[in-house]
């Protein structure tokens, strides 16, 4: 006697023949050779999507702006983000131009790009939007954007701007404000701050030093203009005495602009180096009547400032016709007057193309659209003339 | 453990014997950034600052959670597991909100700044961006991890064996160090580990709580990763962090004694 279970088990297998089952399987078989026969044409169709992927800073991933530009050419676009210029050219040194097509970079470090073969020439004649951008970032004038032994433009000039300090006026004053020897200053003790780029800290001391050993203007030994990125053992030794020196006076080193803006909005920090993002908003507060804080941004101090222009570079690892056409649609996409009056008054950098009728007076005046010569004036960032020496020189600072 | 341990830690040691030249790793032995990190002053400064570091937020980790994992253990009733639990609780945020929690409680502009200036009285920047202030931060970002090892630990242990010490004659105090602790040290010494090791290798807290003289050996190895791409001497500062854990978690292992710690795993 057998149990119900039993039953249904034994009614089960008089069902399932090995007829039965040769039949499942044939008809499996032929289902998956009529699928994996599909497979090409699937693959094509998602072949036909194109995809750019761009590295840059994650502020210039405007959404409306890539929405804009996917809907526009039926692509896709994705992004990698970094936090400085160092962490992307590690990035594209491990393989990464085969992971993206186009990079940023700002100052001289598209110029590094393209000796390392990392990317490769831009052609200006199919981005129409050049014609808008201020001559103050096109050769002549802003040599940056081409090869340093050559003739080709490695790069398209997308925003620029310094790293000028943001000063309390009612805190500074006036004789001490224009100077980087602001940074310096006992009178401020404990007022001060400064971020914590150990590259821009160093090179704001060396432009001090320099200026102050007067080899700021003398013949440098690499036959070059003087690029505080560069500096002589003598200089880098004494920018360390300053930063050593620096460390008593500082409330600390900020490393998000919340940070920064939130001690400069309390009177807590009086003067910092900044981008001029915090000025812009404190600047915009006071218009409106909802601050009565007195802040100016000194974009160039008198022995010389910092400065950058990012850009657009095409990586090396862009190879068929197709997608290279489509990289340089998409830098003229961004530098269309429209998008970038878009970048301007949303992300709140300035533009390198003139966007002065689009956007409301109080941006061309914070952003310094009146004032884009200032750009000469300014060292561009650059990588350091020897990472291993400035970051010893660096970990002193921080150990002292 | 392969893939995932001794794959990536062979690696570090490799590169460590290597070099690197404006953002290039050269495939040079040498034995140059051991050198440099066992001569020159400056990472030992920051070796040692991370040691000092790691001890003080040990201690004070151990101090703070004796009381409470005791309580739990004891009286919590029904609702030990919630309240252990509940100990877990900043681990329900990410770690950057966590120290921005921290900055808006002993920032310049914070909330004991803010009711200090509201009283009249002088703001206290000790608070903020300090030594102090970091290890703060890491107290709070470790310390469930130490409450939950000595929870465990207590839950097996046998509180009438207090009340025995009691008949004896010993004081709760006498007690608590001759029967408690010992009873319970295994995991002590595990929360102990817990809260040293990390510590020890600690960088973002001290980024943003620490300030101008707040940087670890932690905060430098990134560094050596990120901006300054001196991969090869953030190797070798891997692997020196690495010998010191170890060194750190024999040194905690001697003092376990199986035969005084309620240990009934059998043959030692």
């Amino acid at each position: 006697m057998s149990s119900k279970k039993d039953q249904k088990d034994g009614g089960l297998q008089a069902v399932f023949t090995r007829r039965d089952f040769l039949k499942g399987t044939m008809t499996a078989a032929a289902a998956a050779v009529a699928l994996s026969a599909c497979g090409p044409f699937i693959k094509n169709q998602e072949k036909a999507t194109l995809e750019l992927r761009w590295l840059g800073w994650e502020h210039y991933n405007v959404k409306k702006i890539v929405d804009a530009f996917q809907e526009k050419y039926k692509v896709k676009v994705s992004s990698g983000f970094f936090d400085g210029n160092s962490e992307a050219y590690n990035k594209l040194k491990a393989g990464g131009t085969d992971d993206f097509d186009l990079v940023m970079a700002d100052g001289f470090w598209p110029r590094l790009y393209a000796k390392q073969g990392l990317v490769q020439p831009v052609d200006y004649s199919k981005i129409s939007n050049m014609k808008y951008v201020f001559d103050d970032f096109k050769p002549p004038n802003y040599m940056l954007l081409k090869e340093e032994d050559g003739d080709r433009m490695i790069a398209a000039p997308n925003c620029w701007g310094g790293y000028g300090f943001t000063v309390n006026m009612d805190k500074v004053d006036e004789a001490d404000a224009e100077s980087i020897s602001l940074l310096f200053n006992e009178k401020y003790k404990g007022h001060l701050s400064t971020s914590a780029r150990f590259e821009e800290n160093i090179a704001l001391a060396g432009i001090l030093v320099a200026y102050r050993m007067g080899t700021i203007n003398a013949p440098r030994p690499d036959g070059k203009s003087f690029n505080p990125y560069v500096l002589t053992d003598e200089e880098l030794e004494e920018a360390k005495k300053l930063l050593i020196k620096q460390k008593k006076l500082l409330l600390t080193r900020w490393n998000d602009e919340d940070t920064l803006e939130r001690l400069l909005r309390s009177e807590s920090v009086w003067a910092s180096p900044e981008w001029s993002g915090i000025y812009r908003r404190i600047y915009f507060d006071k218009l409106d009547g909802k601050t009565d804080l007195n802040m100016r941004h000194v974009l160039k101090p008198k022995e010389g400032g910092l400065g950058w222009v990012d850009t657009w570079a095409i990586t090396s690892g862009v190879k068929d016709s197709e997608k290279l056409e489509l990289v340089h649609k998409w830098i003229d996409f961004r530098l269309d007057p429209d998008n970038m009056a878009i970048v301007a008054t949303d992300v709140g950098w300035s533009p390198t193309v003139d966007v002065r009728d689009k956007v409301p007076q109080r941006f061309v005046d914070s952003l310094f659209l009146n004032n884009t010569s200032a750009i000469r004036g300014l060292y561009q960032f650059d990588a350091p003339s020897s990472p291993e020496k400035w970051e010893r020189v660096w970990s002193e600072v921080e150990a002292s | 453990m392969l893939f995932f341990f001794v794959l990536p830690l062979l690696t570090t040691v490799v590169i460590s014997f290597w070099r690197t030249e404006s953002y290039t790793i050269i495939h040079d032995w040498n034995i140059d950034n051991y050198v440099v990190l066992l001569t020159k002053h400056t990472y030992l400064v920051f070796l040692g600052r991370s040691i000092l570091m790691a001890t003080a937020v040990t201690l004070i980790s151990l101090i703070y959670s004796w009381p409470i994992a005791y309580f739990i253990a004891y009286a919590g009733g029904r609702y030990k597991l919630v309240l252990v639990l509940l100990t877990s609780a900043p681990f329900f945020t990410g770690i950057i909100l966590r120290v921005t929690a921290l900055q808006q409680i002993f920032g310049p502009i914070g909330i004991i700044n803010t009711a200090l200036i509201n009283l009249g009285l002088k703001p206290i920047n000790a608070f903020m961006y300090s030594n102090f202030a970091s290890g703060m931060g890491l107290v709070y970002l470790w310390i469930p991890f130490m409450i939950l090892a000595i929870y465990l630990s207590l839950l097996n242990f046998n509180f009438d064996l207090l009340e025995v010490a009691k008949v004896n004659g010993a004081s709760p105090i006498k007690a608590f160090f001759e029967v408690t602790l010992p009873l319970n040290w295994i995991g002590t010494a595990v929360g102990i580990v817990l809260v040293f090791v990390p510590t020890l290798a600690a960088s973002i807290t001290p980024r943003f709580l620490g300030g101008v003289n707040g940087a670890l050996f932690g905060n430098i190895l990134a560094h050596q990763f990120g901006a300054t791409g001196t991969w090869a001497l953030g190797s070798a500062m891997g692997v020196v962090l690495f010998f010191v854990s170890i060194i750190a978690i024999f040194l905690v292992w001697k003092t376990v004694d199986l035969r005084r710690s309620g240990f009934t795993g059998g043959d030692i």
